[in-house]
């Protein structure tokens, strides 16, 4: 078994202070953990002998991109990993090696020593069972509770967790209930056995910035009156240092750095940790960073590329009122100004987008696009103006016809508009391959062929190839690893600042927005809060809820964004609103979790026959 | 394994610094390997499937004998009998085919109740089968996919019509109207393959729209649109060769239906009639023969078999082929 | 739901319109309907003819015929339809009410049970992914989907009953066919049941020695003829049955809800014996029904007095279990009729291979028992054909759907609370994976009233199918309206059934 990686990565740095030593409680360890995988094009090792130790009531945030393998360690302590896995090394939840119990011990183990918290609260929970049929489940099963006294005790595990008047949300399906409540009720039924320990993975990534910090909060409550472990899995290094007490940088399926948070987040030693605090766009310290910088000066009487006068866009619903998703709108953006458009979900930011870009109708207003009113606007009419405007869209899986060869992808809005010779064509797109920094022989490849980050890139060589006035960017960077975004960032601010083009650039990401916009405009359900410069909006904001979304953003420095999180609860109490947290005495917790009922024994006893293969 | 960390350099530089590039996520563009566009995968991994091919060894095999043997317009017969001529009753009409040691015989299916030569018989049924399904396939897949099409691009009237024919298929059964129409069409291989493919289209359609309505909503669809292109290019260039799996898959079971129905029509004698044959004609013809000259009832079922199997293991490989996700992983 | 549910009824009811006019016209226009008339060589023939174009209104135009088809139908509404009359002026209606029954017996029968095994396999094969079992599926469903089904239907016709009557007349079983029987049943549920090579191993050998011993009992006390369970097997059985409602719902360990199930057994073996009498020759279904109806009560009043705090999961162990006993039961008496019947059928020859009852009903003079098996053994080989098709449809679908189900993020969220296999798959996949089969309902039982008209034909059913198909032949479109619009009813309600169902399944179209 290997535990170095092949390439000429550095040596694994062990700074590791504060790691437990040999007669301390440990809830969850692992010990040279090693997992491949074997798939129809051969193995593929996953995890390369991993180690580390999570103590009661600690915090040990595990960090890396994707494709670190940092999930499926994590799996390997609910030994949940799919069949073609083997598993090598030893791990320990509670005292218990799990590779050696039997399926019917490791089934009491799950939920009841050792819970899960997923990242996607809108899949987690089955959709077609009742909240409260799923919170009752594990305590029946585990003999903490059983039938109306389960009921009553999943109703307390609501309250605690925050979600308002619980016995009426025990009866809904999880469809009935919002991302950050189901996110609630999933963190309930992990504690409802009371755990030693905690494996959140992503907890907060497919939350809202100020659903996310009310999370953290409630998540970091648990550790505080429970004394639970929480193993935290997570790329985002604003998490970690709002949450981390010790931190693990898995780069490849090893772990290349640990610490404390302090030492991995202020000195990093290792390069790959240093690169990925590099790549992160910090709240508050505005432009300049990561190399990318914008001409800061827009001349004030440019045309304007966009101009919103009152618009309001409408979905019409089949036997109800028409859903209002922008109401009553009204901004402008400049030539070679770009414009940032901030808002949580369905706050109406794509619509504006999409509406700019002629594929949905506005209701009522007026929407001046390089100077002509497209309400109302025919197809046919709509079209050259079309080619004066570039698009980028979030998924990178999705943005890009499967089918059709790369340099066809990019060449495509020269074809529809008729512009040039097949020969002037290619060396157009010959050109910006070169400008997105991508080797020319991608030409003829498929985009199923390249990454998510190159994938992106192209779509910003599609969106520039007619050279456009305006550029629309749907949350360009949302689905990509740090370290890529930067990448992709920079080439965008290089051709913005190289074209001139006007932007909106819509993203729910504030600091990239501080990073890049020349104004912001933020929104919320629809409506516009708040707009104006970027450094009025982003270091002296007005209103109550960009004060909340902004003070919301965590930044990758423990001791800042210790600071940060202060100033944000006094906020939150200033504006009469409530700080998340665990709602009951650990002691008494404790108390009433021991099981009432005799722990039966599993007579199905099945030997391991359906768990991973052991080694 | 050299030590490449330097900690006293300045922050690195996003852009294709050493550093990025050795710890990036990202993979290089391997420009050494060769370049597979996705139906070259497709492709691949359907030759790589057992199962279908040996299905389709045995379709051609079946397809190949039935119009060699005794020819069918300017392909030559090899079979020296012929589907109509009545010969001298053979041991009293037994199949003359044997396995070990084996031996093909003066009649290998065996004769009819008046001397006809089985296999020719058989050949001449498998043909015209043949050519309705393959008929039916072509047209009712050519048919489906425009109306699919229109249907999920556009919505308004198009939808309206393909989901209440839908709906009227759910009420009368695909065989009974198919009966009517069969009826009506007279028991000519061609005008029955005409009215089999007006009623065959509409599971087809119903699929093409699904997978419009959801390739619609997909990005790279969303920015065609938002660069002006027009609605034929992107249907034609976007929307349906991402849509070429289900069509092609949908368009194999749809033969394999129409075998089936075919034979139940002439079956229940409102599909091919006589002079003409088809298998399922044979199979109502001597269905009352069986205890006496079961040869007669099982040939041609066989044969029916053996199509509609082949052509639905064929869509099952197809079906693998084009939707990866559900392949199997080694286990 | 409620507004769901009729807006879909209000769409069938268009389309039902709509289709009797589609169909209608083709009808009419499908022929000659004098053609036998025209070559005939009688001397009334003129007389015949003119008789024909009265009865039948051919000298009106197309839409005068429709209107008057459609009066007569919409006077159903005040329950006096008038269906018209064949080309020779016999009443439709009567021909309808001669040969509706039958029909929709043998659709209805089919459908449910093809629903029932088909997504039980089709879940058992998806659990049991890339077993031996899985691939025998597979390759069955494949095989039977390619099935025609009228080919399917003569050659049971001969393996079935003619066969069958043969072995009925002198029943015994060889040895080599009861091992034979015993092994495919060993490598079925060994094969199920899973587990490490030695594992199955032996289940294969315990299920082979069972089932190999059964058999060989029944041969040596001539079962065959006189068949019947008797109280052990009854009560083995109804155990069976609690054990398998345990599984399924709370596990078997739960002391509680076992004492509930096993009390509902001892009240049931009671009822065994009071019931006894009135089972003897009961008057008519009715009897069966209430007597199922009370089985019902005392399964949940026992569930209700024992259950304590899990009540709910203790009423429905109870009445699942109670019901099962009383299926056992019906079955023991319904058997015991096998004797009577056998005696009674002509020839010795249970099975007919023509008509929809063995003897046909006026002259039939058995008991309620036997009275089950005149048209019961008629009922089970077309069943088996039509049902055959639609399993392999069902299993296919089901096992599709249960794999996709299975890689979702809640089934792992409820496998990281500790739950069983058990109870992940009966609780977390089965109801979402039975969400997309109830749409694909509606057109199986479509298909299955089309193979209905074939299985009919070659069973010699004076069915709802040989309507039609005469109706059609002699181009009398009366006949043909009739049946559309028993089918298409039938379909409709179906379709109602299955869209009931989605919604009780599925939360989200709920409201």
């Amino acid at each position: 078994m290997t535990t170095t990686t092949q390439s000429d990565s550095g040596q694994p740095v062990y700074t590791g202070s504060g790691t437990p030593t040999g007669d301390e409680e440990v809830v969850l360890g692992f010990s040279d953990v090693d997992v491949r995988f074997k798939t129809e094009f051969g193995s593929v090792h996953a995890v390369k002998g991993v180690d580390l130790k999570v103590r009661p009531g600690e915090v040990v945030a595990l960090v890396g991109e994707s494709g670190s393998g940092k999930s499926v360690t994590s799996m390997t302590a609910m030994r949940l990993l799919p069949r073609n896995a083997t598993i090598g090394g030893q791990v320990d939840v509670a005292g218990k090696e799990v590779g050696r119990l039997k399926e019917a011990s490791m089934r009491r183990l799950r939920g009841n020593d050792v819970a899960m918290v997923f990242q996607e609260p809108m899949t987690a929970l089955n959709p077609v069972l009742t909240v409260g049929t799923q919170v009752v489940e594990s305590m029946e099963l585990h003999g903490v509770a059983r039938g109306a006294s389960a009921w009553k005790r999943a109703i307390e595990l609501l309250g605690m967790v925050g979600i308002p008047e619980p016995e009426r949300q025990m009866k809904k399906y999880p469809h009935e209930l919002s991302g950050g409540q189901r996110q609630r009720v999933v963190i309930a039924i992990a504690i409802s056995c009371d755990p030693k320990v905690i494996i959140a993975d992503e907890p907060t990534t497919a939350l809202d910035v100020t659903v996310q910090a009310d999370i953290l909060d409630l998540l970091r409550s648990l550790k505080d009156k429970l004394n639970t472990g929480i193993l935290l899995i997570t790329h985002n290094m604003g998490v970690v240092a709002d949450m981390a007490d010790r931190v693990a940088v898995m780069f490849k399926g090893e772990i290349v750095e640990r610490g404390t948070v302090e030492e991995v987040l202020l000195h990093p030693n290792h390069d790959y940790t240093k690169m990925l605090l590099g790549s992160v766009p910090r709240m508050g310290h505005g432009r300049g960073q990561m190399g990318i910088s914008v001409k800061e000066e827009v001349d004030a009487d440019a045309p304007l590329a966009i101009e919103l006068k009152n618009l309001v866009i409408e979905y019409q619903r089949l036997g109800k009122a028409p859903f209002r998703a922008v109401d009553d709108v009204s901004f402008d953006v400049r030539q070679g100004e770009i414009v940032g458009l901030v808002g949580e979900s369905g706050s109406g930011k794509s619509t504006i987008g999409r509406c700019a870009l002629g594929l949905i109708p506005a209701a009522s207003g007026e929407f001046q696009l390089l100077g002509q009113n497209i309400t109302g606007m025919k197809r046919g009419d709509l079209k050259p103006l079309r080619k004066r405007i570039g698009v980028i869209f979030q998924d990178p899986a999705a943005s890009l016809n499967p089918r059709l060869p790369i340099g066809e992808c990019i060449a495509e809005p020269l074809v529809v508009h008729k512009v040039g010779d097949r020969k002037s064509r290619q060396d157009k797109v010959y050109e910006l391959l070169d400008a997105v920094q991508l080797p020319r022989e991608v030409y003829n490849r498929y985009p199923h062929e390249v990454s998510g980050g190159q994938r992106q890139r192209i779509s910003v060589a599609r969106a520039l190839t007619l050279d456009p006035e305006l550029l629309v960017a749907d949350e360009p960077t949302s689905a990509l690893d740090v370290s890529v975004q930067a990448r992709v960032l920079k080439i965008f601010s290089d051709l913005q600042e190289q074209f001139g083009f006007a932007c909106l650039f819509i993203s729910h990401d504030l600091a990239v927005i501080d990073l890049l916009a020349h104004k912001v405009v933020v929104l919320q359900n629809g409506r516009v809060v708040e707009a104006g410069p970027r450094q009025q909006i982003m270091e002296n904001p007005q209103e109550d809820y960009t004060q909340r979304l902004i003070a919301a953003a965590p930044v990758p420095d423990p001791l800042e964004q210790g600071r940060r999180r202060r100033e944000r609860h006094e906020l939150l109490r200033e504006q009469g609103e409530e700080i998340v947290e665990l709602k009951v005495d650990g002691e008494q917790f404790h108390q009433s979790s021991q099981a009432e009922v005799v722990d039966v024994e599993d007579v199905e006893d099945v030997d391991g026959t359906d768990g991973p293969t052991s080694r | 394994m050299t030590d490449n960390h330097r900690p006293d350099e300045p922050d690195p530089t996003p852009v294709a610094s050493p550093v990025e590039e050795a710890y990036s996520v990202e993979k290089p563009i391997d420009l050494s390997q060769k370049s597979y566009s996705q139906g070259q995968l497709v492709r691949r991994r359907f030759f790589r499937h057992k199962g279908a091919m040996v299905s389709l060894f045995v379709l051609v095999f079946i397809t190949g004998m039935a119009f060699t043997s005794i020819g069918y317009g300017i392909i030559p017969s090899w079979w020296d009998k012929t589907f109509y001529d009545a010969g001298a009753t053979v041991d009293g009409g037994r199949p003359t085919l044997q396995l070990w040691p084996f031996q093909i015989g003066e009649h290998p299916f065996g004769q009819d109740t008046i001397g006809k030569d089985y296999f020719a018989l058989t050949m001449r049924g498998t043909q015209r089968s043949l050519i309705v399904a393959f008929t039916v396939g072509l047209l009712s897949t050519v048919l489906g996919t425009i109306v699919g099409a229109a249907a999920g691009f556009y919505r308004g009237w198009v939808e309206a019509i393909l989901m209440r024919v839908t709906d009227l298929f759910i009420i009368i059964p695909l065989l009974v109207l198919a009966a009517v129409l069969g009826k009506m069409a007279g028991g000519g291989i061609w005008s029955l393959a005409l009215v089999l493919s007006l009623v065959s289209w509409t599971g087809l359609a119903r699929l093409v729209r699904g997978e419009v309505l959801s390739l619609r909503e997909r990005e790279f669809v969303t920015a065609a649109e938002a660069i002006g292109t027009g609605s034929g290019r992107v249907i034609f260039k976007h929307i349906l060769p991402n849509t070429i799996g289900t069509i092609i898959v949908s368009a194999t079971l749809t033969i394999a239906t129409t075998i089936l129905l075919e034979s139940a029509l002439s079956f229940l004698n409102f599909g091919v009639r006589p002079p003409d044959t088809s298998l399922g004609l044979l199979i109502s013809t001597y269905q009352n023969a069986f205890l006496t000259r079961p040869w007669l009832f099982w040939w041609p079922g066989l044969m029916i078999l053996g199509i509609a199997l082949s052509v639905n293991f064929l869509g099952d490989g197809l079906r693998d082929a084009f939707d990866p996700r559900q392949n199997r992983t080694a286990d | 739901m409620l507004q769901f549910i009729l807006r879909r009824i209000a769409i069938s009811a268009l389309i039902m319109f709509l289709g009797s006019i589609l169909l209608y016209v083709l009808m009419i226009n499908s022929g000659d309907p004098l053609a036998d008339l025209r070559e005939s060589r009688a001397e009334n023939r003129e007389q015949l003819m003119q008789a024909r174009i009265d009865n039948m209104g051919l000298d009106e135009p197309w839409w005068q015929r429709y209107l008057g088809w459609l009066t007569g139908v919409s006077r159903c509404f005040v329950l006096q339809c008038d269906l018209g009359t064949t080309r020779d002026g016999a009443s439709v209606n009567a021909l309808l009410l001669a040969s509706a029954g039958a029909s929709l017996r043998l659709v209805t029968v089919a459908t449910f049970l093809a629903i029932f095994i088909g997504v039980t396999l089709g879940v058992l094969s998806a659990i049991r992914q890339y077993s031996g079992f899985d691939y025998a599926i597979t390759f069955g469903a494949f095989l039977f989907f390619s099935l025609p089904v009228f080919w399917a239907a003569v050659l049971l016709k001969d393996f079935g009953a003619i066969r069958f009557n043969n072995w009925m007349a002198d029943p015994a079983v060889s040895t080599t066919a009861t091992a034979v029987v015993a092994l495919v049943f060993a490598l079925a549920v060994a094969s199920l049941l899973g587990g490490s090579l030695r594992r199955q191993l032996v289940t294969g050998l315990v299920t082979f020695a069972v089932v190999f011993g059964v058999v060989f009992a029944f041969d040596q006390v001539t079962w065959w003829v006189q068949p019947a369970l008797g109280l052990p097997l009854i009560l083995i059985g109804a155990l069976g049955a609690l054990g398998f409602m345990l599984v399924m719902t709370v596990g078997l360990a739960n002391r509680r809800i076992l004492y509930a199930g096993l009390v509902t057994i001892g009240l049931g073996l009671v009822s065994y014996f009071v019931t006894g009498p009135l089972l003897e020759d009961p008057a008519n279904w009715w009897v069966i029904f209430a007597l199922a109806g009370a089985t019902v009560l005392v399964g949940l009043a026992v569930g209700w007095v024992m259950g304590g705090y899990e009540r709910r999961t203790a009423m429905v162990v109870s009445v699942g279990t109670a019901l099962g006993m009383a299926f056992l039961v019906f079955m023991d008496r319904l058997l015991r009729g096998w004797a009577g019947f056998l005696d009674m059928a002509p020839g010795g020859r249970p099975i007919g291979t023509i008509g929809e009852n063995r003897i046909i009903p006026e002259r039939f003079t058995g008991d309620f028992w036997e009275g089950i098996f005149n048209w019961g053994v008629q009922l089970v080989l077309p069943t088996i054909v039509l049902t055959l098709i639609s399993i392999a449809a069902y299993s296919r679908y089901t096992r599709g759907s249960m794999l996709e189900t299975i890689n979702q993020d809640y089934i792992r969220t409820a496998r990281s609370k500790g739950l069983s296999d058990r109870v992940v798959f009966t609780k977390h996949a089965l109801r979402n994976a039975l969400i997309p089969i109830t749409t694909i309902v509606a057109f199986d039982f479509a298909s299955l009233l089309g193979g209905a008209v074939i299985t009919e034909t070659i069973f010699g059913w004076r069915g709802l199918g040989a309507m039609f198909r005469q109706g059609l032949e002699f181009v009398d479109p009366n006949p043909v309206m009739a049946y559309y619009l028993v089918a298409g009813g039938a379909a409709v309600l179906m379709n109602m059934l299955a869209d009931i169902a989605y919604a009780s399944l599925d939360p989200r179209i709920r409201r």
